[in-house]
């Protein structure tokens, strides 16, 4: 019998994508991964949308009463805290995923990018619960925002989440290698929450060096969504040329390493 | 035997780089950035092919370290081989290393329906098979317990247990009906002969020769990496222990064992 050998490699085709439960999968990663952080009890998940809602209420009252700063500050501060917050929080889980979920890989053959993309569902619900609360807190001061600033502030979170993952899907697979670049990337998130505008505002910063602060995936984010929701304006077409070409650009180069080593990642779990 | 059947392996090899210091971290690549390191290239598989056809049953057998666990691996799709090709032609459910995985932190139940999703089951199925699993692995008392609560057998015997439900087409088993006590594994039997006259296709592990004479109707013998022996299952048996014994092997001694 005549055996044609094919040097690349050919992976088994163990997934009958037609019939697989994609959905399922997702939800179960989703639903396990919270079940697990909240002990799977009433009062933990209770406590997981508590959180967030507290957080905002105790930094609104500090920055109202105790720091006595401006209603345009106070919000500023807010919204950029929790946006980072999900970035810093998104990309520190995902980074990890493919070890934490290192049972599942090494012992079935599935579309391992789930786990990665499933990773910031956490990250996710409590900025969920943080833009209910924060909407809530603007209407009822009188600053309700328009339609159409509240689809460009989903399409910024959106755009968030993307960034969030390209980051996550390179790190992942990065991190089975590099065992400890979860710390590295602990600095730079850290470092990072001083170079995006959260705790100052963009304009301290000389025009000229306002656009290397833009290459930071948080800070046009935070800048676009202040615009939106605090100031009612909206950014240049230019400028969110620029935000779908970086968006693109993360998302596709996060990709791109994350194909180039997931194949073999089971092997250095 | 190769591009015969549901299951076609041609010519596959498999090396892992064995460095001479281990660097897991960035900070020790940087550290070392100059110091030299050799590299040992340990073939685990070495031009290895066969094929398994509709409704067979396949036994591997082999020594520690000779391979088999890599192939299974190869098999299911979790490694990728360096060269040479793996076809499956169904879908393939695997049974590794004395379990599928699981997470510690949740109960029996929400493990059936993590690992079965991840083994391609829609969660309607897996509900609706549940209370059946629990059966089968005997956990009905325990379907609330967190598996960190568990001991390795009732966690290995749910593990078992979800793979035997969930498999449609081809199941991979590593060391079958070596977990659990009398009762799981005559119920583990029970179920394998249903799969078998349903027309399932196995692929099983072993390093029992009863089992494997009992339960396949072909096995290879893997030493070395290599493909040994082929041939009828209680033939391979022998070979096997002879290869572990350096004896001649009678086969009424060996069924014995």
């Amino acid at each position: 019998m005549s055996v044609s050998v094919q040097r690349s490699p050919v992976v088994p085709a163990l997934v009958d994508r037609a019939s697989f439960d994609w959905i399922g999968l997702i939800w179960t990663l989703i639903r396990t991964d919270f079940k697990t952080r909240y002990h799977g009890t009433f009062g933990g998940f209770v406590w997981a949308l508590l959180k967030p809602a507290a957080m905002f209420l105790v930094l609104y009252a500090v920055f109202s009463y105790v720091f006595k700063s401006e209603m345009a500050y106070r919000v500023n501060l807010i919204l950029g805290l929790f946006l980072f917050d999900c970035f810093g929080e998104g990309t520190k889980s995902g980074l990890v995923s493919l070890q934490a979920k290192g049972y599942l890989l090494t012992k079935a053959r599935f579309p391992s990018w789930i786990v990665v993309a499933t990773s910031a569902s956490n990250a996710v619900i409590t900025l969920s619960v943080f833009t209910l609360v924060f909407l809530a807190v603007l209407a009822a001061t009188g600053h309700p925002p328009k339609p159409v600033h509240l689809l460009l502030y989903f399409f910024y979170v959106a755009a968030l989440l993307v960034m969030v993952t390209g980051i996550s899907l390179a790190g992942s697979v990065l991190f089975l290698r590099y065992r400890d670049l979860n710390q590295v990337w602990e600095v730079v998130v850290q470092a990072g929450f001083f170079l995006a505008p959260i705790v100052y505002p963009l304009s301290v910063i000389p025009h000229e060096y306002q656009f290397y602060l833009y290459l930071w995936p948080p800070t046009p984010i935070v800048q676009f969504t202040r615009m939106v929701l605090v100031e009612g304006t909206v950014p240049t077409l230019r400028a969110h040329l620029l935000l779908i070409l970086m968006v693109g650009t993360t998302f596709g180069v996060g990709t791109a390493i994350f194909r180039r080593y997931a194949p073999r990642a089971a092997e250095y779990l | 035997m190769s591009g015969v059947g549901l299951l076609d392996v041609t010519r596959v090899s498999k090396s892992f780089l064995i460095p001479s210091v281990h660097r897991a971290t960035l900070r020790e690549h940087a550290l070392d950035l100059f110091r030299p390191r050799s590299v040992e290239r340990l073939k685990v598989l070495d031009e290895i092919s066969f094929g398994v056809r509709r409704g067979e049953t396949l036994g591997i057998m082999g020594r520690n370290g000779s391979g088999k666990s890599t192939l299974l691996k190869i098999l299911s799709g979790i490694y990728q081989p360096d060269s040479g090709s793996v076809r499956v032609h169904a879908h393939l459910t695997a049974v590794l290393e004395l379990g599928v995985g699981w997470n510690p932190e949740l109960d029996a139940i929400d493990n059936i329906l993590l690992i079965g999703t991840v083994m391609g089951r829609s969660i309607a199925d897996l509900r609706r098979a549940t209370d059946d699993i629990l059966a089968f692995a005997g956990l009905e008392r325990f379907a609330r317990l967190k598996l960190k609560h568990y001991s390795s057998g009732m966690a290995s015997r749910l593990a078992y247990t979800i793979a035997f439900m969930a498999v449609k087409e081809i199941l991979i088993l590593d060391e079958i009906f070596a977990v659990g006590d009398a009762g799981f594994i005559g119920r583990c039997e029970t179920r394998y002969r249903e799969l078998k006259a349903a027309g399932h296709t196995v692929v099983m592990v072993s390093h029992s020769p009863t089992i494997i004479a009992e339960f396949c109707d072909r096995a290879i013998l893997i030493d070395d990496g290599r493909i040994a022996a082929e041939g009828n299952a209680a033939t391979i048996s022998d070979r096997y222990l002879s290869l572990l014994t350096g004896e001649p092997v009678v086969r009424e001694l060996a069924l014995a064992r």
